[in-house]
């Protein structure tokens, strides 16, 4: 049997491909079950502020804690590459929700609906950034919601915290369980 | 420099081991749908190249229901990703022009 030069580059090419998906469709199966985790989390976290307002404010932060808790486990489970370095990921949260807090409160003092706004947005442009090195499905579901969160900022008047609740929580929910299947 | 290896030198084949290969050994492997998906075979079509590989004992292919529905999973077995790497290196020397 002979191979041409040109014919052995498009068979390695061929392979290249093929294992380029197969690599991409299993951080996307383990991001999926991050989706999940965080879906649930922000459902619960602004179905508890919309039931009750006094749980908006620093007590979601608790709620938050334990996705990040969550997140940590995840990618321990999956055994993804940032699982070996646990303090990256600890401090990539720690400097997002720093730079968060100096410009919510300390220096924009947002309120009530800026910042239920601002704090997704804030970590969807994270996953925007993600995507352009780990699939385009990350860019697409960060700015897909960041576009619905603003809609419902702009034009869901007293529904908000709901119209987050659906948002965010269920559309991490549903990227989640889409991003298992791609 | 080895010949080619003339069971996984077919193209789908070819698509089979890379996708197999690209898991890790301590991993299930890959279903036959998402083989399928990955390789743009037909049904029928894959099943008889899967066949052909599991006759040259380079893939395992194993049954179970899920859910109740009837799975097929695909696996490289060490001897197909010796070949597989072979094959790969044995391409590697031709665009090399060794």
């Amino acid at each position: 049997m002979t191979i041409r030069s040109d014919e052995a580059a498009a068979m390695l090419a061929d392979v290249e491909s093929v294992v380029t998906k197969v690599k991409q469709s299993r951080i996307y199966r383990n991001a999926a079950l991050i989706f999940i985790l965080w879906g649930v989390v922000d459902l619960v976290r602004d179905l508890l502020i919309w039931a009750r307002p006094a749980w908006f404010g620093s007590q979601w932060f608790w709620v938050d804690l334990l996705g990040v808790a969550g997140t940590l486990a995840i990618l321990r489970l999956g055994d993804m590459a940032a699982a070996r370095f646990p303090f990256r990921t600890l401090a990539a949260f720690a400097l997002f929700y720093t730079f968060g807090w100096i410009w919510s409160d300390l220096l924009g003092q947002f309120g009530p609906r800026e910042s239920m706004a601002f704090w997704p947005t804030l970590f969807m442009f994270g996953y925007a950034i993600v995507g352009l090195w780990f699939g385009w499905a990350f860019t697409a579901i960060g700015l897909g919601l960041t576009a619905l969160v603003l809609a419902g900022y702009f034009w869901s008047g007293g529904g908000f915290i709901l119209w987050q609740a659906i948002v965010t929580g269920g559309g991490f929910i549903l990227c989640g369980l889409w991003m298992r299947r791609a | 420099m080895d010949g080619p290896d003339e069971i996984i030198h077919q193209p789908i084949r070819l698509r089979v081991m890379a996708a197999l290969t690209a898991c890790d050994p301590s991993e299930e492997g890959l279903d036959f749908t998402r083989l399928k998906g990955l390789t743009g075979a037909t049904d029928g079509n894959l099943g008889a190249h899967l066949d052909h590989l599991t006759r040259a004992g380079y893939i395992e292919v194993s049954k179970a229901f899920v859910a109740r529905r009837p799975r097929t999973t695909v696996k490289a077995s060490p001897q197909g990703r010796a070949a597989f790497a072979r094959h790969v290196a044995f391409l590697k020397a031709i665009i090399a022009g060794m």
